[in-house]
C-alpha cells in the first residue's frame, strides 16, 4: 500500500494519477448508492420542490424519515448504532446527488453532518448510543449551534454561556445563537458555550428543553424550504452528562467537524453544478431563435464547454479529495472507544484539502449557476425553470462552513505554520524553485507542465512573501489570498489533470473529453495564477527587484497557447448531444 | 422452498447505439449498464415471496465479468446468493442456448419456482423463460401481472390483448415470466448494498454447461430507415389551412 501523502504535500510533490481517486474508480457499491439516491431524490424530493420550498408543514421531517428507512442517513454512523459506516467515497456520492436539491441538502447536511457528526466523533458511549439510533431514523431531527449575532467567522468570540447548577447536576445555558439550519424542527441541537465565560465547550441539548425557544424562520435569498431560525436560551437545564468531549475543548470539536463539513459542501456544489448544466444543456438544445437551436451558437457553446470544464474539476478535486479521507481512515485503528476521536484527528491532516475543494467547488458552482441563467435568457429569471432556484440556492455556499475568505486565510496560514514547524519541508521546496531559476526552467510543453509551473509560482511568491514579511506575512490578507488561489488552483489542476491521465491510462471511454476538459481547464486557469502571482510580488517588491521577480515568473510560465476555442467547440458539442453534463 | 430468478445486464435504453463491426448486434463499448427491466419485476416479486415464506433465493445471470454489478443489485434487494454464468459470448447466443444454459444449471436443484422477466429490452425476444421451462419440464405462464401463492398452487394474473386479463393456477414447480405493473420494485438501501458485498457468489463457465447449439442466426442489425419527418404548418390560421388543404390535395389522396 501507498502511504498516505501529507497534507498540503501535493505542492511540491508528484503526484501519479494511480494514486488518485476519481469518480471512474466506483465500485459496485459505489454505482448501486448512487442509484438509490437517484431514485430517492427523484420520487421524494424533487417532485414536491415547491411544498418544499414553501416549508409544508411536516414535510422535511417527512422526507428526513423516508431517507431514513433507505439509510441514507446511517452512512457515518457506526452499525453497532444501527448506522451503516459506509467508506468516506458513499457519503461524498451521497452528498453529491443531495446537493442538487438546495434546500433538502441542507436539512440532510444539517442532520448527517455538523449536527450528527460531533457525536459520533467525540461522543462518548452513552451519549452515542443515546442519539445515534434516533439519527438514523430522523426520530430525533438534529441541528448545529455555533454562530451567534455578534460571533460568526470569530466563532471562539461566542458569549453563551453554561454555568454548572450549584448540586452539580446541571449546567444552565444562556445566550444566543443565530442562522441555525433546521432549528424550526429539530430534536437535538449541539450547542457551543463558554463554561464560566471561558471554557469554550460543545452540549448536546435537547430542543425540547424548558427556557429553549426560536425565533421567526429567516426569509432568505434561497434554500427557502429549509428552516434558519435563531435559537434563544434562557436558563436551560443541560445535564452534566450532556458535554460533549471535555470542557474548554469545544474549539476541538468544532474545528475537525467543519472539514468534513467543507468536505460534504464542496460535494454538494458539485452536485448543483451538475444539474445546472444539465438543465441549462437541455434548454439550450430545445431553445430556437434564428431557426436553430441556440446551442449551436458559438458563444453558447463556450458556456456550456467552461461550465462543464470548471464542473470536472470540482468534481475531480471533490474524489481526489473524499479518496484522501477514505485511505485516512482506513489507515486508522478506529475499533476502540476513542476511535471517533481518532478519525477526527486524521481528518485533520486534510484540513487544507478540505478547505480548498470548498472555496473551489463554490466558486465553480457561482460561475455555472450564473451562466446557467444567462442561457436560459430571460426564461431564466422566472422562477418557473429550475436555474433561477439553483442561482439562489448556490449563493451561501461562498458564506457558510467557514467564508470562503476565511477558508483562504486558512489555507495559507495552515500552510505557513506546518512549513515553520518542519512538518512540510515548504521552504527546501522554495530554494528547489530559485535553484533551478538560476539554471534555468525549460519551456512548458503541456497542461501537466503547466500544474508543475502553477507550484513553482506559488513557491516562489511564498518565499518572497516570506522574506519580506517574516511572521507578520500572517497578517497580510491580500496576500494570504492570493497565496491560496495560487495553492487551491494547483490541486484543482492536478487533480483534474490527473484524473484524465487516469483516464487515458486505463483506455477509458470519455478519455478524450476527460483530456479536453483538463488542458482547458488548465491553459485558461494558469493565467488566473499569472496574475495573482505578478500582484503579490508588485506588492512585495518594486523597482530593479521587481523587474527581476517579473521575469523569473515569465520564466516559469513559459508556454505557447493552445487553440482554447477549438478545444471548447469540442467540448461543448459533447456536452450537447449527451445534453448533461458527461466526464 | 427453492426459488430462482433470472436476470439479465441490458444497456441503459437512452444510450446512444452504434451497430458493431460484424454488423449484428450493438457495439457494447461506451454504454452505461443496469437490470433489464422486466428482471427487476421479477426479483422484487421472488423477493417477496422469499420474505412471506423465508424460501430460499438465488439469482442467476450471464454474462461478462461486468454483469456482476447488476448481479450485486438483485443481492441487495433480498435475494440469498448470486450464480454468475460467466459467458463473454452471451450477447451472441440466440434465445435457445441461453435457455438451454439456465436449464442445465437449473435442472438438478430442485428449484420450486422460477421467475424471469417477460423479455430483455435488448433482444426482446420473449422465447427465454418458456424455452428454460420446456426444457426443465415445467409448467410457464408468461406476462404476469398479478401473483399469489397458496401452498403449492400460484395464482397468477396474466395480460391479454386488449387489457383483457385471465387468472391462471398452476402446481409448483412452475415458471413465471412477469410483466409491467406486476409490483414496484424496490431499490436497495444503503445497509442491504453493504451486506450484499458480503454474500455468496459462485461463478460457473458456459463452457462448463456445455451450452447446445444455436437454432437461430442473427444475420443483420440495422436501423430503421428514416422515413420523411413531420411537417410544421405556421402563422395565420386562414393561410394554414389553405396550406395544408393544398398539401392533401396534392400529397395525399385523402381529398381525392
Amino acid at each position: 500500500m501507498q502511504t498516505l501523502p501529507k497534507g498540503g504535500s501535493f505542492l511540491f510533490e508528484t503526484t501519479a494519477p494511480r494514486n488518485i481517486f476519481t469518480p471512474e474508480d466506483f465500485d459496485d457499491e459505489h454505482k448501486l448508492i448512487a442509484e438509490t439516491v437517484t431514485h430517492f431524490l427523484a420520487e421524494y424530493v424533487f417532485s414536491r420542490m415547491e411544498e418544499i420550498d414553501a416549508k409544508k408543514e411536516g414535510l422535511m421531517r417527512e422526507l428526513l424519515v423516508e431517507a431514513g428507512k433507505l439509510g441514507l442517513l446511517g452512512a457515518d454512523i457506526p452499525e453497532q448504532y444501527d448506522g451503516t459506516e459506509t467508506d468516506e467515497i458513499c457519503t461524498t456520492i451521497i452528498a453529491e446527488k443531495v446537493g442538487a436539491t438546495g434546500s433538502f441538502a441542507i436539512a440532510h447536511g444539517g442532520h448527517t453532518g455538523i449536527g450528527n457528526l460531533p457525536i459520533v466523533y467525540f461522543g462518548n458511549e452513552a451519549q452515542k448510543a443515546a442519539y445515534l439510533p434516533a439519527i438514523v431514523t430522523a426520530d430525533k431531527i438534529s441541528a448545529y449551534a455555533l454562530t451567534e449575532p455578534g460571533s460568526g467567522s470569530d466563532a471562539l468570540s461566542a458569549t453563551s454561556k453554561a454555568t454548572l447548577s450549584t448540586d452539580g447536576k446541571h449546567y444552565i445555558l444562556n445566550g444566543s445563537k443565530t442562522f441555525i439550519s433546521n432549528a424550526g424542527i429539530a430534536d437535538i441541537f449541539i450547542v457551543y458555550a463558554k463554561i464560566d465565560g471561558d471554557k469554550f465547550s460543545a452540549f448536546i441539548v435537547d430542543g425540547h428543553s424548558e427556557g429553549l425557544t426560536t425565533g421567526a424562520e429567516e426569509h432568505k435569498m434561497g434554500l427557502k424550504g429549509s428552516s434558519t431560525r435563531s435559537v434563544f436560551f434562557d436558563n436551560v437545564n443541560v445535564p452534566v452528562e450532556n458535554l460533549l468531549y471535555e470542557a474548554g475543548k469545544g474549539h476541538v470539536v468544532a474545528f475537525n467537524i467543519l472539514n468534513i463539513g467543507r468536505h460534504k459542501i464542496a460535494a454538494n456544489a458539485v452536485g448543483a453544478a451538475k444539474l445546472a448544466l444539465d438543465e441549462s444543456a437541455r434548454y439550450a438544445n430545445e431553445r430556437k431563435q434564428f431557426k436553430v437551436s441556440i446551442a449551436r451558437f458559438g458563444l453558447i457553446k463556450e458556456k456550456l464547454a467552461e461550465m462543464a470544464i470548471r464542473t470536472f474539476a470540482a468534481e475531480s478535486a471533490v474524489y481526489r479529495t473524499g479518496g484522501l479521507l477514505n485511505d485516512m481512515m482506513h489507515s486508522l485503528d478506529r475499533s476502540g472507544p476513542d476511535g471517533g476521536r481518532i478519525t477526527a484527528k486524521g481528518i485533520e491532516e486534510y484540513a487544507l484539502e478540505c478547505s480548498m475543494e470548498k472555496v473551489f467547488a463554490s466558486e465553480a458552482e457561482a460561475f455555472v449557476v450564473d451562466e446557467g441563467v444567462q442561457i436560459h435568457g430571460g426564461y431564466g429569471y422566472i422562477a418557473e425553470y429550475p436555474i433561477e432556484r439553483l442561482y439562489r440556492d448556490a449563493r451561501v455556499r461562498r458564506i457558510f462552513e467557514g467564508t470562503n475568505e476565511i477558508n483562504r486565510n486558512l489555507i495559507s496560514t495552515t500552510l505557513i505554520r506546518r512549513a515553520a514547524k518542519r512538518a512540510l519541508p515548504l521552504m527546501d521546496a522554495v530554494s528547489s524553485v530559485r535553484s533551478r531559476l538560476t539554471t534555468g526552467i525549460p519551456v512548458r510543453k503541456d497542461a501537466g507542465d503547466l500544474v508543475q509551473a502553477t507550484k513553482d509560482a506559488f513557491l516562489f511568491t511564498l518565499g518572497i512573501a516570506t522574506d519580506t514579511f517574516g511572521d507578520e506575512l500572517l497578517k497580510q490578507q491580500e496576500i494570504l489570498g492570493r497565496l491560496a488561489d495560487m495553492a487551491l488552483l494547483a490541486y484543482a489542476m492536478e487533480s483534474a489533470w490527473c484524473r484524465a491521465q487516469k483516464a487515458v491510462m486505463n483506455g477509458q471511454s470519455g478519455a478524450k473529453h476527460k483530456e479536453n476538459m483538463a488542458n482547458a481547464f488548465i491553459y485558461t486557469t494558469v493565467e488566473k495564477v499569472i496574475l495573482a502571482a505578478k500582484e503579490a510580488l508588485a506588492n512585495l517588491a518594486a523597482g530593479d527587484e521587481l523587474v527581476k521577480m517579473q521575469a523569473n515568473v515569465a520564466m516559469i510560465f513559459q508556454y505557447t497557447p493552445v487553440d482554447i476555442i477549438a478545444l471548447r467547440r469540442e467540448i461543448a458539442g459533447e456536452i450537447s448531444e449527451a445534453g448533461k453534463y458527461i466526464a | 422452498m427453492k426459488l430462482l430468478v433470472c436476470i439479465k445486464q441490458v444497456p441503459d435504453m437512452e444510450s446512444k447505439f452504434k451497430i458493431d463491426a460484424d454488423g449484428v448486434w450493438y457495439d457494447r463499448s461506451d454504454l452505461a449498464w443496469r437490470m433489464n427491466e422486466y428482471d427487476e419485476f421479477a426479483v422484487e416479486q421472488a423477493v417477496q415471496v422469499k420474505e412471506a415464506t423465508g424460501a430460499d433465493l438465488t439469482v442467476l445471470c450471464i454474462g461478462p465479468e461486468q454483469v456482476k454489478e447488476t448481479m450485486k443489485k438483485a443481492l441487495a434487494m433480498g435475494c440469498d446468493r448470486g450464480v454468475h454464468i460467466a459467458d463473454d459470448q452471451s450477447h451472441r447466443r440466440d434465445p435457445y442456448q441461453i435457455a438451454s444454459l439456465i436449464a442445465a444449471f437449473a435442472g438438478d436443484k430442485g428449484f420450486d419456482l422460477i421467475f424471469t422477466g417477460m423479455q430483455s429490452q435488448d433482444r426482446g425476444s420473449g422465447q427465454v423463460g418458456v424455452m428454460a421451462a420446456e426444457l426443465l419440464g415445467l409448467p410457464a405462464v408468461t406476462t404476469i401481472v398479478g401473483f399469489a401463492l397458496a401452498g403449492d398452487k400460484i395464482t397468477v394474473k396474466r395480460e391479454l390483448e386488449g387489457g383483457v386479463k385471465a387468472t391462471v393456477e398452476a402446481t409448483l414447480p412452475a415458471l413465471v415470466t412477469c410483466q409491467l405493473g406486476l409490483n414496484t420494485p424496490r431499490y436497495p438501501t444503503l445497509p442491504n448494498i453493504m451486506k450484499a458485498k458480503k454474500k455468496e457468489l459462485l461463478a460457473v463457465a458456459a463452457a462448463d454447461l456445455s451450452p447446445a447449439d444455436a437454432l437461430l442466426q442473427t444475420v443483420k442489425l440495422t436501423f430503421p430507415e428514416k422515413k420523411g419527418g413531420g411537417v410544421f404548418l405556421e402563422g395565420d390560421v386562414g393561410e394554414v389551412a389553405d396550406r395544408l388543404i393544398r398539401i392533401l390535395k396534392e400529397k395525399t389522396s385523402v381529398l381525392a
